[in-house]
C-alpha cells in the first residue's frame, strides 16, 4: 500500500506538471468534475456548452461508475486529491456534509440569481441540507408511484379509471387481478436486499407516520404487514426478494403483472414493450384522506470544500442549473425544480405519466439526511427481508431494525 | 567494487537476486497489503481516515462486534456450505468429465476444449444467465423440471431462503467443473500406460485399476486441485452480486460479499478487514494443503 502510495502520487505529480506546462499559455481556471453521466446524459454535455462560452473557466470531466462514487470521492478527499465538483446520490451527501467535505453555499446561494432554493421541491432540497445550511444543489430528480395495466382492469372487472387509493383497496384489486393459471400476479414491486428494497419501502413506512427513526411505530409495521400479506397471499411473486425495481417492472411490461410500483426512468421502456393500454396513479395511502409521502431519488451536485476556485465553481453549478429548463427534453430527467413545468412530449400518455410523477414528487422525501445513511438502510433491508421470508414477524423485525438505528446514533 | 559485480553475474549475489525480485514484488503486492488488511481490522476505519494509516486503536472491538451480530454465524456456516458443496460438485462432475473424455472417443480432446469457454466467461455474464435459468416464475430449470414431471408447483430458486445458497452453489459448480476437468485431464494423461497394462494382465478389473492406479497416481493432482477450488470458492463473488445478492435475509451471503458489503456498502472498512482476515486464516490452511501436495510431485 505504501509502495504503491509513493507510485501514484509520484505519477500524480509528473502529470500534473506536465499538465501544468501545457496550461501555463492560458489563464484559465481549471476545475474538475467527476459524475457518473454518460454521453448522452447532462454532466458532460453540460461541460461542453459551459467550456465553449470561454469565460475563463475550463471544466475537465471524469466519468465514475456507480459503485465507486462515494468511495473514489472519499479516497480522494482523505488523500487531498479530491476534485472540485461531484455529483452524489442524495442519500449519502449528508455524510460528505456532515464530515465538512462539502462547501457549505448558503451564502452564494442568497446572493445567486440563478439558484433559488424556493424553486425547488422540498425533498430534493431537504437532501442538501444539513444542520440547517446548503451544500449542494439538486441536480435532478425523480420518485415512484404506481403504473396500472388498464386491459387486465377491465377483464378483471374493475374500472380502469378508478385505481386504487389506499392500502386496502390496493390488495383487494391486487387479489382480483391474480390470476396464477395465466400467470399473473396482481402487483410487482421490489424488496431487494440494497438499497432498492429501502428505497421502494420507505415511503410506504413515511405514510403510515413513521419515519426512519421510528421505524418501528405502528404505522411502519402496518406498512411491512401489507407488503408481507402481498407475498404470503402470492398477490406479487416471491422473487420480489431478489429482483430489482427494473427486473420487477419488466414483468408488468410482459403483461405478467398487473400493477407495478416504479419511477420515471421506465416509460420510455414501457411504451415500447408494454402491448396495452396502461396508465399511472400516486402511490396508495394509508387511508382515505392520511398524508402522502414517497420515494426520492437521483444526484445532486456539490463542491468539494478542499476546492481553490469555489466562487467559479459556484459559477458552474448556476450554469448547470440554468440549463434545467430544457434537461427533460434533452435528457430525459426530471429536474428537482417545482417552479419549471416539464414541456409536453407530443404524447399524451407519456405526458399523463410525467404529471403523476410531478403531482408524486411533491410528496418526495429524502432517506435521511443522515450522515450514517448506509448502515440505517442496511437495518432496514434486514428486517424487510427477516419478515417477508417468514422468519420474523414484521413488528420483531422492525424492533429489531429500530434497535439497530439506534445504537448507529442515526 | 568489482568483486561485488562479479558476485551479481555469477555467484551468491546472482542467487539473492533472483531470491530478491520475486520476493519484492510479494511483499510489495501481496505482503503490505495483508499486514495493512490485519492492522485495519483493529482499527476504527472511517471514510476519511482511509487515507491515513495511524488511526483509533480499538482492540478486538471489531471482532467482538462482529461475532455479536445475529447473522455472523449463519454467514459463516453458509460459507462452509458454500465452499464445501461447490468444491465437491466441481470436483465430481470435474472428475467424471475427465474419465469420460480419457477413453479418448473421435473428437474428445475437441470437446474437452469447448468446455473450457464456461471457464473463460465472466462471473457476471455467467450470474446474469443463471439468474434467468434459475427465476422462479418463468425460468428454465422450472420449466424442466415440470415438463419431466419432476415436480409440480415451482421452486424460487433464487428468492426462497431454503434453496438460495444451493442456487448460487449450482451455478459455481458450472462456472468451476471444466477448470476441474482440465487439470484432471493432464493428470491422467501423466500416468503411465504400462501400469495398467501389467495390471490388465494381472487380471485387475477396471474398478481394481481405477481404486488402486488411478486415485493414488493421482493424489497430488487432487490435492492441488482441491486446495485451488478452496480458493476459487472463497474468491467466487460475481455470482453472489448477480443471483442473489446474499438475500433473501442473508440466507445466501458468505463470508467474501459480506466483507464486501461491509466495506463498501455500510463503509465500515475495519468490519471488512475484519471478515477479510478470518477468511485469509482459512486460505492459508488451504495453501498448506497445497504446497504440501505440489511437494509429492516433484519425487514424483
Amino acid at each position: 500500500m505504501g509502495i504503491r502510495r509513493t507510485m501514484i502520487s509520484i505519477a500524480l505529480a509528473l502529470a500534473s506538471a506536465s499538465l501544468a506546462g501545457m496550461s501555463a499559455r492560458a489563464e484559465d481556471v481549471k476545475l474538475v468534475l467527476w459524475s457518473l453521466d454518460r454521453d448522452i446524459q447532462p454532466a458532460p454535455n453540460l461541460i461542453k456548452e459551459f467550456n465553449a462560452q470561454k469565460n475563463g473557466i475550463q471544466i475537465e470531466y471524469r466519468q465514475l461508475q456507480f459503485d465507486d462514487v462515494v468511495s473514489e470521492a472519499m479516497r480522494a478527499f482523505s488523500t487531498g486529491k479530491a476534485p472540485d465538483i461531484i455529483t452524489i446520490d442524495n442519500p449519502n451527501h449528508a455524510m460528505f456534509a456532515s464530515r465538512k467535505a462539502f462547501l457549505d453555499l448558503t451564502d452564494m446561494i442568497r446572493q445567486s440569481k440563478v439558484i433559488k432554493p424556493e424553486n425547488y421541491f422540498p425533498g430534493p432540497l431537504k437532501s442538501v441540507t444539513w444542520d440547517e445550511k446548503y451544500y449542494g444543489v439538486p441536480k435532478a430528480t425523480n420518485t415512484i408511484a404506481l403504473y396500472y395495466n388498464k386491459d387486465l382492469f377491465k377483464a378483471a372487472g374493475l374500472d380502469p379509471e378508478k385505481p386504487p387509493q389506499t392500502w386496502t383497496e390496493l390488495v383487494a384489486t391486487a387479489k382480483k387481478l391474480t390470476n396464477p393459471s395465466k400467470n399473473i400476479y396482481g402487483i410487482t414491486f421490489s424488496a431487494k436486499a440494497n438499497e432498492e428494497g429501502t428505497f421502494q419501502f420507505l415511503p410506504w413506512a413515511q405514510m403510515g407516520g413513521a419515519t426512519y427513526k421510528t421505524i418501528n411505530s405502528e404505522g411502519a409495521v402496518k406498512a411491512l404487514s401489507v407488503w408481507k400479506q402481498m407475498l404470503d397471499e402470492k398477490l406479487a411473486s416471491p422473487d420480489t426478494l431478489t429482483r430489482s425495481q427494473w427486473d420487477s417492472t419488466a414483468t408488468f411490461n410482459a403483461g405478467n403483472a398487473a400493477m407495478a410500483i416504479s419511477g420515471p426512468w421506465e416509460i420510455d421502456r414501457m411504451l415500447k414493450d408494454a402491448k396495452f393500454q396502461w396508465g399511472t396513479a400516486l402511490l396508495p395511502v394509508p387511508s382515505e384522506g392520511a398524508q402522502r409521502s414517497s420515494a426520492m431519488g437521483d444526484f445532486n451536485w456539490a463542491i468539494f470544500s478542499s476546492t481553490k476556485h469555489p466562487k467559479e465553481a459556484f459559477k458552474a453549478l448556476e450554469f448547470f442549473a440554468s440549463k434545467d429548463v430544457t434537461m427533460y427534453k434533452d435528457f430525459g430527467q426530471l429536474p428537482a425544480r417545482s417552479d419549471l413545468p416539464v414541456p409536453p412530449t407530443g404524447n399524451p400518455l407519456k405526458d399523463s405519466a410525467l404529471a403523476t410523477f410531478v403531482e408524486q414528487l411533491k410528496y418526495a422525501q429524502p432517506r435521511g439526511p443522515s450522515p450514517e445513511w448506509p448502515k440505517i438502510s442496511k437495518a432496514i433491508q434486514d428486517a424487510i427481508q427477516s419478515s417477508l421470508t417468514g422468519q420474523m414477524e414484521p413488528k420483531a423485525a422492525l424492533d429489531q431494525a429500530d434497535a439497530k438505528i439506534k445504537s448507529i446514533g442515526g | 567494487m568489482k568483486r561485488v559485480f562479479s558476485s551479481i553475474t555469477d555467484g551468491r549475489g546472482f542467487d539473492l537476486v533472483l531470491v530478491g525480485v520475486p520476493f519484492t514484488f510479494l511483499l510489495a503486492l501481496s505482503g503490505l497489503p495483508l499486514l495493512y488488511n490485519i492492522l485495519m481490522s483493529f482499527q476504527e476505519v472511517d471514510m476519511f481516515s482511509l487515507g491515513s494509516v495511524i488511526r483509533p486503536f480499538v482492540g478486538f472491538k471489531n471482532y467482538v462486534d462482529l461475532f455479536t451480530e445475529p447473522e455472523t454465524i449463519s454467514i459463516l456456516r453458509n460459507t462452509i456450505v458454500f465452499v464445501v458443496g461447490s468444491i465437491t460438485g466441481q470436483f465430481l462432475v470435474g472428475f467424471a468429465l475427465a474419465l469420460f473424455f480419457w477413453i479418448n472417443f473421435p473428437g474428445a480432446s475437441w470437446l474437452r476444449g469447448l468446455f473450457l469457454v464456461s471457464w473463460v466467461m465472466p462471473g457476471l455474464v455467467v450470474g446474469a444467465i443463471w439468474n434467468w435459468i434459475l427465476s422462479g416464475d418463468f425460468g428454465v430449470l422450472n420449466f424442466f423440471l415440470q415438463q419431466t414431471g419432476l415436480m409440480s408447483g415451482n421452486i424460487f430458486w433464487r428468492s426462497d431462503p431454503n434453496f438460495s445458497l444451493w442456487a448460487v452453489i449450482l451455478a459455481n459448480i458450472w462456472l468451476g467443473t471444466s477448470f476441474n476437468m482440465i487439470l484432471l485431464a493432464t493428470g491422467l494423461a501423466a500416468i503411465p500406460a504400462d501400469l495398467y497394462e501389467a495390471a490388465e494382465m494381472d487380471g485387475a478389473n477396471a474398478w481394481q485399476r481405477f481404486w488402486t492406479i488411478t486415485l493414488p497416481m493421482m493424489r497430488s493432482t487432487i490435492g492441488a486441485i482441491i486446495a485451488l477450488g478452496l480458493i476459487f470458492t472463497l474468491q467466487q463473488f460475481d455470482l453472489f452480486a448477480a443471483i442473489t445478492d446474499g438475500g433473501p435475509n442473508n440466507s445466501s451471503n458468505v463470508a467474501q460479499y459480506w466483507a464486501w458489503d461491509l466495506s463498501f456498502r455500510q463503509y465500515d472498512f475495519g468490519k471488512g478487514a475484519t471478515i477479510s482476515v478470518i477468511m485469509t486464516v482459512f486460505v492459508m490452511f488451504a495453501a498448506t494443503v497445497y504446497v504440501r501436495s505440489t511437494r509429492h510431485e516433484v519425487r514424483g
